[in-house]
């Protein structure tokens, strides 16, 4: 495990990081903050398929349907019904969660490939009964005008909340990785056969681990809506869970907060390439292609294998 | 709401034959993907872009040879010249990582995919294309009472044309047999002094070309536009998983059980008649997880 | 203490454990002989759960659990060291161990408090008894194969198992090192009360440390019993000097 001083570091790093984005928006034009926004929900989506996926091994192959879940689950609560808020707000990551737990059930009994394959044709239906559904989820029009409380009217309290939810998903994914069900699930991904022999109840222990993934997909979903104030079938669809597969990967998918930087890279490009040309899916093929030839270990695997290499070369310096 | 109508024995195998037909097209070009993802051990996402180039071409070579015959041109042709895109992709870049883990193979793929579409969109644009049939088969014959579209008995017949081709070039080939043996053992194979990566090479331009000549031959039966790509490979890809991984009689049933209860739930269901054969793959998978036919690996 | 009564296994066509039968005590320290492909692994792959068996039965502490699934077992106090070292690549040898007791004591789940805290007086007393305290916090890439080895029996250990089974814990050692392994497994069974079940190539080692053999030969079991009656037995003689 990292020391002591460097988690001492990355916090204080993360902390003051966070404050620069808290006081941000009065200081930029609206549009940065939206793609922020958008950003942060990207991010939290990342990271709650790299649990699964980079720290628990799993062939989460369909994780943007849980998402997906819990953004329409936000949506139709508030405009097909009158609860409040707040009912929505934590709807959308029960929903997916249960979601979770019933499609997790059915995978978990079968080896990653073919877990992997399940996990597709299910959420695939999931996704077609979205998008013919026309009279409830609106099709694959979807749903748009979506009312929001006073409290978010604005773009930028938007923002804060959805900052603040992003702040306290990532504690809380870190403290879930740092715990005895963090290590038992990293185990379980290096060697499932031998936790089995330690006594753990490996499907179990993954199943619980998809739960909680989905979980916190289904908040990403929340702050989408959040942000955005519609929804749509693109949300479902197997195009955004090999996306954010690869944003795992670009980032390093061995790594914590290695998810993020692969989503934020990932937005950032769609946006500012995307004013420039309408092709920016070519722009993305040919990057993906680039990182696949020159940059196997993500972008922040490789920075942190350049790091590691100088912090030696500095400790050898300095006992030789 | 079109809720179970009263169906007649005529719609019924009307539909039916629909199913056969649809289920042909999806033979095709999924029998291209299983070939590929049995020798090479990686699913191929541009399939669904190099089925979609391959409606694309149709329509430009129908036109350009223009009349009734520029059809029989393009159906020739496009195929072709899918296989050429994909020969370009591999001897290029796609070969240099045989080596690495088949995860990189897959995202390169998806790559291709991603920028085979955008190319798509640049030369031909955003409008939707349609290409008519050739006048021969154009209209529907009347059989037991039920009508059925001419241009739909020519794809049962090609379907089944191309199954049969598969068939001999699969076993009776020597071609054939060395990827069957890569698919099974690519290292022995590469001991037995044979180049692997041409195997391979030759193994995904016939695949692709399957797509290609997927795409010429639904042409005439749907409109051809972006977007065709992603909603066929999700399709081609679960009738893979259902038929066994890298089987290509595999292909061949889980087409047909994807065409005929897509079409039977035209008439049960029609707004929801995509569901029923997404449906009818989750219902197999549960029951076999690993496919009804034996992978090939 | 545990039973293996005319357990059968067959993979397709190939029988690879054909009524095989072991009997091993409380205290004792027994253990199966064979030469190569006779089966041994596969019979410790089913009494641990790994496999699961055609016919027969396994029983543990007159509890029938031939039907049981490996956690299940090990919850029972079966523990378990494998021929191939089968650790966890990426932890720490620390968090090696300190998976297996976090197993045992039931945390496995505990969601919101940090690992390095927990069971931290527990690993670390194992990895003393073992004699790789010194090496906590090494990646285990870095350990000699003979600690590997050791690091084995630590995380097996680590579920306070009564019977412990180790599959040729001396392979690929060098004698020093397979004398220092061969003292530690005595003294962990005398200190921890252990019974211990085990398989290996070295006759030196099986004859001196051993209470009761089982000797194997093509899945079957030739006999099982003291050394003087093994040594003695003229079918172990043919099975070892003939045939294969």
């Amino acid at each position: 495990m990292s020391g002591k001083l460097l988690d001492f570091k990355a916090a204080g790093f993360t902390f003051v990081l966070f404050l620069i984005l808290l006081l941000l928006p009065p200081f930029i034009p609206r549009f940065f903050v939206y793609i922020l926004g958008l950003i942060y929900v990207t991010s939290l989506l990342a990271m709650s398929l790299n649990l699964l996926v980079g720290h628990g091994g799993m062939y989460q192959f369909h994780h943007a349907v849980f998402y997906g879940v819990g953004a329409y689950a936000v949506a139709l609560i508030l405009t097909k019904t009158s609860l409040p808020a707040w009912v929505a707000f934590i709807g959308g990551p029960i929903l997916a969660a249960l979601t979770g737990l019933i499609i997790g059930w059915f995978c978990v009994r079968l080896t990653r490939l073919y877990f992997g394959m399940l996990q597709i044709s299910l959420c695939s239906l999931i996704w077609a009964i979205v998008y013919r559904w026309y009279k409830f989820t609106g099709g694959d029009d979807g749903i748009h005008g979506i009312p929001m409380p006073r409290f978010l009217s604005s773009l930028n309290s938007s923002y804060y909340f959805i900052l603040i939810v992003l702040a306290l998903s990532f504690f809380l994914l870190y403290l879930i990785l740092k715990s005895p069900f963090g290590s038992t699930l990293q185990a379980i991904r290096d060697n499932p056969q031998r936790c089995e022999a330690v006594g753990i109840n490996v499907r179990r222990h993954q199943l619980r681990a998809i739960v909680i993934g989905t979980f916190f997909a289904g908040i990403a979903g929340v702050l989408f809506v959040v942000l955005e104030r519609s929804v749509f079938p693109d949300l479902l669809f197997w195009v955004l869970s090999l996306e954010i597969f690869i944003m795992c990967l670009l980032g390093g998918w061995f790594t914590f907060a290695g998810p993020m930087l692969g989503a934020a890279i990932t937005v950032a490009l769609r946006t500012f390439v995307g004013k420039y040309t309408e092709y920016w899916t070519l722009i993305l093929g040919v990057l993906l292609i680039l990182l696949i030839f020159f940059l196997p270990e993500g972008v922040m695997g490789y920075f942190l294998g350049v790091f590691k290499s100088r912090g030696k070369g500095m400790a050898e310096r300095r006992n030789p | 709401m079109g809720f179970l109508p009263n169906i007649g024995p005529a719609e019924f195998l009307s539909q039916l034959l629909v199913g056969f037909s649809r289920a042909m097209i999806l033979f095709t070009v999924c029998a291209g993907l299983s070939f590929v993802l049995g020798v090479l051990r990686v699913p191929n996402i541009a399939h669904g872009s190099l089925y979609m180039i391959g409606a694309f071409v149709t329509f430009s070579l129908s036109k350009s040879f223009g009349g009734s015959s520029g059809f029989w041109f393009a159906l020739l042709l496009a195929p072709l010249v899918v296989a050429g895109i994909s020969l370009v992709a591999e001897r290029g870049l796609f070969r240099h990582l045989y080596q690495r883990e088949h995860l990189m193979l897959l995202l390169f793929t998806f790559a291709l995919a991603l920028i085979l579409g955008d190319l798509v969109k640049i030369f031909w644009g955003a409008e939707y294309r349609s290409v008519p049939a050739p006048d021969i088969l154009k209209g529907s014959i009347s059989i037991l009472g039920a009508s059925f579209p001419r241009y739909n008995l020519f794809l049962i017949f090609i379907g089944l044309l191309v199954a049969v081709a598969l068939w001999l070039f699969v076993n009776r080939t020597k071609i054939g047999k060395i990827s069957r043996a890569a698919a099974v053992d690519r290292d022995m194979v590469a001991l037995l002094g044979i180049n692997v990566s041409r195997v391979f090479a030759g193994a995904f331009v016939i695949g692709c070309c399957l797509a290609g000549l997927g795409g010429a031959l639904v042409a005439p039966t749907v409109s051809i536009t972006l977007g065709m790509d992603h909603t066929l490979i999700i399709e081609a890809f679960l009738i893979v998983t259902i038929g066994g991984l890298g089987n290509m009689w595999g292909a061949l049933v889980g087409s047909l059980i994807f065409g005929v209860t897509q079409s039977l739930g035209v008439l049960i269901f029609p707004q929801f008649a995509i569901v029923f054969p997404f449906a009818a793959v989750v219902i197999v998978l549960l029951l076999r997880p690993k496919g009804l036919l034996k992978s090939v690996w | 203490m545990l039973q293996v009564e005319g357990v059968v296994k067959s993979f397709d066509d190939f029988l690879a454990v054909n009524e095989a039968n072991l009997s091993v005590q409380k205290g004792e320290i027994v253990a199966v002989i064979g030469p190569n492909g006779a089966g041994k692994t596969t019979l410790f792959n089913l009494i641990t759960g790994q496999l699961p068996r055609d016919r027969g039965r396994v029983v543990f502490k007159e509890e029938d659990i031939s039907e049981l699934p490996p956690y299940e077992r090990c919850r029972r106090g079966i523990g378990r060291s494998f021929q191939i070292v089968n650790i966890f690549p990426r932890l720490t040898v620390f968090e090696n161990v300190q998976v297996a007791v976090l197993s045992h004591q039931r945390k496995s789940s505990t969601l919101f408090r940090p690992a390095g805290n927990l069971a931290v007086v527990e690993t670390g007393s194992l990895l003393e008894s073992v004699g790789l305290s010194d090496k906590g916090k090494n990646v285990v890439g870095s350990l000699s194969h003979g600690d590997q080895k050791i690091l084995e029996i630590a995380i097996a250990l680590g579920n306070e198992p009564e019977l412990l089974i180790l599959d040729e814990p001396t392979a690929g050692m060098s004698p020093e090192e397979t004398f220092a392994t061969i003292e530690l497994i005595k003294r962990l069974a005398r200190t921890r009360g252990l019974t211990i079940l085990f398989c290996e190539h070295d006759m030196d080692i099986v004859f001196s440390i051993s209470q009761s053999i089982m000797v194997m030969h093509q899945g079957r079991t030739l006999i099982q019993g003291k050394p003087e009656e093994v040594r003695n037995n003229s079918e172990v003689q043919a099975a070892y000097l003939g045939g294969e």
